[in-house]
């Protein structure tokens, strides 16, 4: 599957490793697109370059947001568009959550619907899913990231789980999960989450320290602290906002709408975006991690792929689960 | 994708159960569960039932173990939720065995790589005649993987009737596909797919 999607969903399992998607991505798909390979673009104009791709999604949105609406209805419940518009299953656009944090009532475990208490109907109330306008182009995306994985990437991680022994392997993604810290702490705190900003802290220094620059995590081995893995997607669902639509992006893998501009913030507080800017090594280091990270969740995809009988919906669906479970983490 | 170990541990799960040290208070419940991994871990290590031509009939004696424990009914009456109660009875028994094959067909080899995986029992929680078992597993990579069985109560046991991993059900996963492909086809399309998924050999 996609590099990103092995990074946030196909790893859901693993995610206390790491968070998955970041922002170096960027540097890797624009550089292609850079006719002048001598000046290294700055990470500002890549940084721009895709709050601009987000608008337009944005934009997008808005424009095809009745169509959307009645391709959602027909796929839905095989009526034809003009009945559904009044369908009382969406009674207005706003429903849609295009307004999405009206009330800023943050979502907790006891406050969210979708929490399953042991009750019995536990599982019969659970609702459609995630919205998806742009399924068929979202399966388009998604049959593109499946042949990047197949023909690129799992190659690729292939001979380097060959060559590189795993302890070496977890090191790396260890380091990389300890420079996200301060996405981490920064979102605790947009949730108030005051524990976790602190144990985040705490959590970064022990291990840039002790872990030898967060290869080893030293403050949950020798003292027991765990990580509070935040984002921005993450801390906009705290305070209410919905996923609004399904899209998967070529390369980048699954988004919703919400954590989509949750992922564009968030490069704001990655050390990455600051560290290796102006550097060449910028073009090494995110290209270095997306492998590291699939020699390491390597057969994952395939078992997803092997299980399903619509892998699309089930991939789609599974990304929307996790994330609505982590919001309420 | 969630991917995606979520579905791969089914199996691993209740083989992984019994490696953990069962917390001081778990209940019947969890109890019940960790019988289940222990008569699973039994079997692999059952000296008559190893190695690679062997793995027919130890997969079979680890697949009716499984059905003890697990309701396919009331998974496949949840994964099919509304279309459900549209079925002939002949149909969900035929539905209720092409189920149990697939999930049978993709995780029962899985049990075959079990690598040491340390397993914690989390406890239970009891809601009259529902309950959720939670366990949390400690891979060879290092990652910890929080794992919850939701169980129901039929006479004195306590059968498994869906699995969350990392938050991911398995059954609502399972429903959002039933949900898509009975949208825009028959009935018949699914049962056809799944006939497909569970008569050819599996892809590597």
């Amino acid at each position: 599957m996609s590099i990103r999607l092995h990074g946030r969903l196909s790893s859901p399992p693993l995610s206390t490793g790491r968070k998955a998607g970041h922002p170096a991505d960027l540097p890797v798909t624009l550089n292609g697109d850079r006719e002048n390979g001598e000046r290294v673009p700055s990470m500002k104009s890549v940084l721009w370059v895709l709050i601009g791709l987000t608008l337009c999604f944005a934009g997008s949105a808005g424009i095809c947001e009745a169509q959307a609406l009645s391709l959602l209805q027909i796929s839905e419940s095989k009526k034809p568009p003009g009945l559904l518009l009044d369908s009382p299953k969406y009674p207005s656009v706003s429903s849609m959550d295009l307004t999405p944090m009206a009330q800023l009532t943050p979502v907790t475990a006891e406050t969210s619907s979708s929490s399953p208490p042991v009750a019995g109907e536990t599982t019969d109330d659970y609702e459609e899913g995630i919205p998806d306008p742009f399924e068929p182009l979202n399966r388009a995306a998604f049959q593109f990231n499946d042949k990047l994985y197949f023909w690129i990437l799992k190659p690729v991680a292939t001979v380097y789980k060959a060559a590189v022994p795993q302890g070496l392997r977890i090191w790396l993604r260890n380091f990389f999960y300890n420079l996200e810290a301060p996405i981490r702490v920064a979102n605790c705190l947009l949730q108030g989450k005051l524990t976790g900003a602190g144990n985040e802290t705490a959590r970064f220094f022990l291990n840039t320290t002790l872990g030898f620059f967060g290869c080893v995590d030293q403050a949950k081995d020798k003292f027991g602290i765990e990580t509070q893995d935040e984002d921005l997607g993450q801390t906009l669902g705290f305070w209410g906002m919905k996923p609004v639509f399904y899209l998967e992006v070529p390369i980048l893998g699954p988004f919703s709408f919400r954590d989509g501009i949750g992922f564009v913030g968030d490069l704001f507080l990655d050390p990455r975006t600051y560290i290796f800017a102006g550097y060449p090594v910028m073009y090494v280091v995110r290209p270095v991690e997306i492998v590291n990270k699939t020699s390491l969740t390597l057969g994952e995809y395939e078992e997803l792929k092997n299980a399903a009988i619509d892998p699309y919906v089930s991939a789609r669906d599974a990304y929307f689960q996790y994330r609505e479970n982590k919001i309420k983490q | 994708m969630m991917k995606n170990r979520f579905l791969s541990l089914i199996t691993f799960l209740l083989v992984f159960l019994a490696l953990g040290p069962a917390s001081s208070w778990a209940g019947e419940p969890t109890q019940q569960i960790k019988q289940t991994t222990d008569k699973i871990l039994a079997i692999l290590s059952n000296p008559s039932l190893k190695g690679p031509t062997k793995a027919e009939e130890r997969r079979k004696v680890i697949g009716q173990t499984v059905d003890e424990r697990f309701d396919w009914e009331e998974m496949s009456r949840r994964s099919l939720a509304r279309h459900w109660a549209e079925r002939t009875p002949e149909e969900k028994k035929e539905f209720m065995g092409l189920f149990r094959d697939l999930l049978e067909r993709t995780y029962l080899d899985k049990v075959d790589d079990y690598s040491g995986e340390a397993v914690t029992y989390e406890g239970d929680t009891i809601d009259g005649d529902y309950a959720s078992v939670k366990v949390k597993i400690v891979t060879s990579k290092g990652k910890e993987i929080p794992v919850e069985y939701r169980v129901m109560k039929k006479q004195t046991h306590w059968l498994v009737y869906d699995i969350t991993i990392e938050g991911v059900s398995f059954v609502n996963n399972y429903r959002s596909q039933f949900n898509s492909v009975l949208s825009k086809s028959p009935y018949s399309e699914l049962v056809k797919r799944l006939k497909d998924k569970t008569s050819f050999p599996e892809k590597k």
